[in-house]
């Protein structure tokens, strides 16, 4: 009972913060909480791999440059387990992602929310509709 | 093209075949007595309960029942389990210690704990976990009449064995895991093991130990869905004192253990700053 209540403080306490659920590192440790990204863009590539998956997607700014950002998830395992497919996402998809930033700034961060155009949502952990 | 799909879809059967087939050899123990790794299907149409599990949203839960046996009335502990023997993220947690316990900590250790960096943590680096930290990836105990395996998802996909009524070596060599030899006592499954290398951290503060680390495990499965674990730490090298964690597992009766490699694609590793510290910053 002790052990699960402290793995939910501790997941709470990460949820709060923006900060991705517990994992094989720290998560303070490498994303900022302070550090709020909210893109929207084309899905170039999926890793679909472990520790983490990932994403990349092309962001363009106002003036039209165009920036390749990479998305962090969580495992396959975990995702799998919570509804995700590995083609829930793929390449050409066009989706917004609220989550947080890397610590060193580079555009890399941890995807929090992925939301379709259809209004149909991923995040870190868990697809909208358990697995099936 | 479609050849060579089919050629790797006739492959990956293959290997579920033969993984299918070894699991059923090292389960036979298990599954002459009621399989708690998977329930029996409910007579009355019922649909099993479901929960959130740690990290895992809507999981078949294990219906209420009493604790397991096998037919020779050993306790059977066999099935995919979640949770670990203390708290993962600071060992000295008090909420993760027997009441009354504390981590009293050598003066090298506490330096060493101030020092360390988060991007140094072992598991961070997709090696062992050691004893006792666990991980949010569930690990599966199964049990033959010489070994008892646990079989673990991650963090790294890895296993222990250990020596039902064995002897330890008079000079193990030092392992992740080290040497364990096991016994019953009752209901409760008693874990010996000494042998450590002084790799692995407890924990993400980064508690350390040395080679003369001995570790005392205690399993109780409660009831059909739970176990109860409890971990002794003896190690003069890096504590004033023994302590003992408490935690517990709850059983995923609705899951097998999936692959997890984590030095697949760890792009975390250069981007972790900072001392050592839990998932959250705590």
């Amino acid at each position: 009972m002790k052990l699960a209540f402290s793995r939910a403080i501790a997941c709470a306490i990460c949820l709060a913060w923006g900060l991705p659920a517990p994992a094989h590192h720290s998560g303070a440790a490498e994303f900022d909480s302070s550090k709020k990204i909210d893109l929207t863009g084309v899905v170039t590539n999926v890793e679909w791999t472990n520790p983490h998956a990932h994403f990349y997607m092309d962001v363009k700014d106002s003036i039209g440059n165009v920036a390749n950002w990479n998305l962090e998830l969580a495992s396959p395992n975990v995702l799998i387990r919570n509804g995700w497919k590995r083609n829930s996402i793929k390449p050409g998809d066009l989706v917004s992602v609220t989550g947080v930033r890397a610590k060193d700034s580079s555009n890399y961060a941890s995807a929090g929310v992925i939301t379709f155009p259809d209004g149909h949502r991923l995040t870190f952990l868990s697809a909208d509709e358990p697995a099936k | 093209m479609k050849a060579r799909r089919s050629d790797q879809v006739s492959k990956r059967i293959a290997m579920g075949i033969v993984s299918g087939a070894l699991l059923a050899i090292f389960s036979l123990p298990a599954q002459q007595a009621s399989a708690p790794g998977q329930p029996a299907p409910s007579t009355n149409d019922s649909k099993p309960k479901t929960g959130n599990i740690g990290l895992y949203r809507n999981q078949q839960l294990a219906p209420d029942g009493p604790a397991a046996k096998l037919a020779d009335g050993t306790p059977d502990l066999s099935g995919v389990w979640l949770g670990s023997g203390g708290s993962d993220a600071d060992i000295s947690n008090p909420k993760a210690l027997k009441p009354g316990e504390q981590v009293v900590m050598l003066p090298w250790a506490e330096e060493v704990v101030k020092n360390r960096l988060s991007k140094q943590d072992p598991e961070a680096n997709c090696l062992p976990a050691g004893i006792p930290r666990g991980s949010p990836y569930p690990w599966r105990i199964v049990q033959t009449p010489t070994h008892y395996f646990i079989l673990f998802e991650g963090n790294i996909h890895s296993y222990r064995q250990i020596f039902m009524n064995g002897k330890h070596p008079d000079d193990p060599d030092p392992t992740w895991y080290g040497h364990s030899i096991g016994r019953w006592d009752g209901n409760t499954l008693v874990v010996d093991t000494v042998g450590f290398n002084d790799k692995f951290w407890f924990d993400y503060k980064g508690h350390p130990h040395t080679e003369k680390l001995h570790t005392i495990e205690r399993y109780t499965r409660t009831d059909l869905g739970h176990m109860s674990i409890e971990v002794t730490i003896d190690d003069p090298g890096t504590y004033a004192k023994p302590f003992t964690t408490v935690g517990r597992a709850t059983l995923m009766p609705g899951t097998e253990l999936l692959e997890y490699i984590c030095q697949e694609n760890n792009q975390d590793l250069p981007k972790l700053q900072g001392p050592a510290r839990g998932p959250g910053g705590q």
